[in-house]
């Protein structure tokens, strides 16, 4: 749109849609409030120390942290030109075209889904010593883990997103748990000594690196949401790129301390053996050494909620992304469909509490273990899928650029998103190398190879229905990686270049 | 009754008044009305995703008569989505205040808490209920023909999530016709009920409903 106005008037319209716009503290809440840190520190750190056995986790957080801030320059300014910003398969049917895209887009449901899932295992383990404590009882974690996905379907439906405050308020004071615990572990290390073994990078680049760097990624899956805010921030180029830029800050900070003081408390050579043994409740049972009995308390009961937001977070996340799918028509027109009442996705939330449903009860029935088996390796897996779309999607944003990015600096453009691209097709490979690793199983396991072919098939079927689009339904076609502006492109199909929403167009004038 | 008003009784069918459709789709179907019954009353147009105001003669309606001096009067701002959003702020309100002007609904306020709120319940249940009514009869039956008026109003209310409203208990032959009808809807109206739907979709996604 050209710039015609010359004398700043006062706009009523301006004002009143700036009034409820976003500022930076807000976005970064959003951001984390997905990440749920207790979990990580609590569930994913200690299992990965278990199950991989390599010491070097603390530096691996940074290492990500770096690759995912380089990642960011190019994605967060790709971000501003898109319609669906906050779907990575979105970058991919714009920068490698709409049958990529909906191969990305496969690949995200597998891997969301996979995340979500994954939280079922670890509820069990989570609930236990608040439930003893509360009612003396023990009870199986399938038992658990169908009432938090009883509330979780409930919840999908009625579209009852926990209250931000409230949400505002459990993150606070997870990050406040896990300082505390932190500061205890520093203050007693083993042996007197405080190590820093675990940011040698002799105890990193071992053999499992790929898998490490994985488990790594999985804590800061959600970092690519905040791009969903660009419509309604205050300063759209501004406030999303600081948002992004500080929540993967805080949380490489918070989880590297977290994990390297860990090693210090442990020490590390004793680190990977005793967090096998003693799996999630490694942290409360140091607490319990030097910190009172409420403070462990305190600490299980967010471990609970933290771990239950999670999954209502990732949840809804799966279920938007459907219901985008949906509303392209690339997934039957049902998924893009709401309950008139709450407005929830409700196809695409059901769908996704069936398939929660599935899996819990073929671990139940199985005897499969719910933190290894289930929490550990759904979440590793569907962080191993988040990563193949970041690194898809990095090659995505250069190949965009190269056609339409000439206003762009050449470091946002070129540099940041090609050194972002090469590292992530390096630690991707290295990921398919150390699978085996990344999953604690021997390298003729069914899954070492079954989980990477996995995505491979999904990948290759959204390709081939891709395909099939573009011959059969040019219509459909058209619209791909557009999510829910999708229904306003059959008009603008002409226009080659599908402007971005429109209210980032006005706010550049 | 205006394309505002019917969409306003459609989305709040039943006799009490209450609310069959979440606020943020409400609202953004709402103001979708409001621009369709400029656009019906040859006032504005919709092209490329821009709102023009091609006539500034005064329309009859008071709150109509408001929104195109709003129109006017920040031209800076076109774009369809920038009004949707601004009017759907504004949108329940101004309707139901102008349903109770017509004497078709009684504001309320309830007091809860601190809060106050405020709400418009239908002075005769009947008259409430009667634009689904006449939906469902119009897509069951051939005759009266639908209005240009009628197609944009249910181009509108398929936009916001609410077709079930007028298509429960109807059969597969009226489905079909609703779906045509939408279809066959004049370009700038076509383009406002997807930009209303596409408003709406972005709504899910940013969780803000």
């Amino acid at each position: 749109m050209p710039s015609t106005a010359t004398i700043e008037k006062p706009s009523n319209v301006s004002e009143a849609l700036a009034r409820g716009r976003l500022g930076v503290p807000s976005v970064v809440f959003f951001v984390l409030s997905a990440a749920a840190p207790l979990t990580v520190v609590a569930g994913v750190v200690t299992t990965g120390y278990g199950v991989i056995g390599v010491l070097g986790i603390p530096l691996a957080f940074l290492m990500v942290a770096a690759l995912l801030a380089l990642f960011s320059v190019g994605y967060v300014t790709m971000a501003r030109r898109l319609a669906n910003a906050g779907a990575f398969y979105s970058y991919i049917s714009r920068g490698l075209g709409r049958p990529a895209g909906v191969g990305a887009a496969w690949v995200a449901l597998l891997a969301y889904n996979a995340l979500q899932v994954g939280l079922y295992g670890t509820i069990g383990a989570a609930a236990e010593p608040v439930l003893d404590r509360l009612f003396g009882v023990s009870v199986q974690w399938w038992l658990v883990a169908l009432g938090a996905w009883a509330i979780v379907a409930v919840l999908g439906l009625l579209r009852v997103d926990i209250n931000g405050k409230v949400l505002a308020v459990l993150l606070l004071a997870e990050i406040a748990v896990v300082l505390v615990f932190d500061l205890a572990q520093l203050g007693n290390p083993a042996g007197g000594q405080v190590s820093f073994a675990a940011f040698a990078p002799d105890n990193l680049f071992v053999p499992g690196l790929g898998a490490v760097l994985v488990l790594a990624i999985l804590g800061f899956v959600g970092f690519e949401s905040a791009v969903v805010f660009s419509e309604e921030s205050k300063d759209p180029r501004r406030t999303v790129k600081v948002a992004t830029y500080l929540s993967i800050a805080i949380i490489a900070g918070l989880y590297a301390l977290s994990s390297w003081s860990m090693t210090v408390a442990v020490g590390p050579d004793q680190i990977s053996e005793q967090a096998g043994e003693q799996s999630v409740a490694l942290i409360f049972n140091l607490a319990a050494e030097h910190l009172g009995d409420t403070v462990v308390t305190i600490g299980q009961v967010l471990f609970l909620t933290s771990v239950v937001a999670a999954m209502i977070s990732f949840h809804n996340t799966t279920a938007r992304y459907a219901f985008a799918l949906g509303r392209e028509r690339v997934l039957p027109a049902a998924f893009g469909r709401t309950s008139p009442s709450s407005g929830a996705p409700r196809t695409a939330s059901l769908a996704q509490s069936a398939l929660g449903l599935v899996v819990i009860l073929l671990y139940a029935i199985n005897g499969w273990d719910p933190i290894v088996q289930l929490f550990f390796w759904c979440g590793t897996s569907g962080s191993f899928g988040v990563l193949l779309l970041i690194a898809t999607t990095s090659v995505a944003v250069i190949a965009y650029f190269a056609r339409d990015g000439r206003e762009e600096s050449l470091w946002r453009r070129a540099v940041a998103p090609g050194l972002a691209a090469v590292a992530l097709l390096g630690v991707f490979t290295l990921a398919v190398l150390n699978f085996a690793d990344l999953l604690g199983v021997p390298a003729d396991h069914t899954l070492r190879w079954g989980v990477p072919i996995a995505y491979l098939v999904a990948a290759l079927l959204g390709v081939v229905w891709g395909l099939v689009l573009r011959s059969n339904r040019p219509g459909i076609y058209a619209r791909i990686g557009l999510g829910a502006e999708s229904a306003a492109a059959t008009i603008r199909a002409e226009t080659p270049n599908l402007p971005a929403a429109p209210e980032r167009a006005e706010a550049r004038r | 009754m205006l394309v505002a008003d019917e969409f306003f009784l459609v989305a709040h069918g039943d006799a009490r008044g209450k609310a069959k459709l979440n606020s943020a789709a409400t609202g953004l179907g709402l103001a979708g009305c409001l621009l369709s019954e400029l656009v019906l009353g040859g006032h504005i147009t919709v092209v490329g995703g821009d709102v023009s105001v091609v006539n500034t003669r005064p329309p009859a309606d008071a709150l109509a008569h408001t929104v195109l001096d709003q129109l006017v009067g920040e031209a800076q701002h076109r774009s369809v989505r920038i009004w949707l959003s601004f009017l759907a702020q504004s949108a329940a309100t101004s309707v139901g205040e102008r349903l109770s002007r017509a004497g078709v609904l009684r504001r309320q306020e309830s007091r809860r808490l601190l809060r106050s709120k405020v709400s418009y319940a239908p002075v005769d249940p009947n008259a409430a209920a009667w634009p689904a009514t006449r939906l469902r009869v119009l897509l069951e039956r051939s005759d009266p023909p639908p209005t240009l008026a009628d197609a944009v109003l249910l181009g509108l209310i398929a936009a916001a999530g609410l077709s079930r409203e007028v298509l429960w208990s109807v059969g597969p032959r009226a489905e079909h016709r609703f779906t045509e009808l939408v279809a066959s809807l004049p370009p700038p109206l076509k383009e406002l009920a997807t930009q209303t739907e596409a408003a709406v979709g972005a709504a899910v996604l940013r969780g803000s409903l």
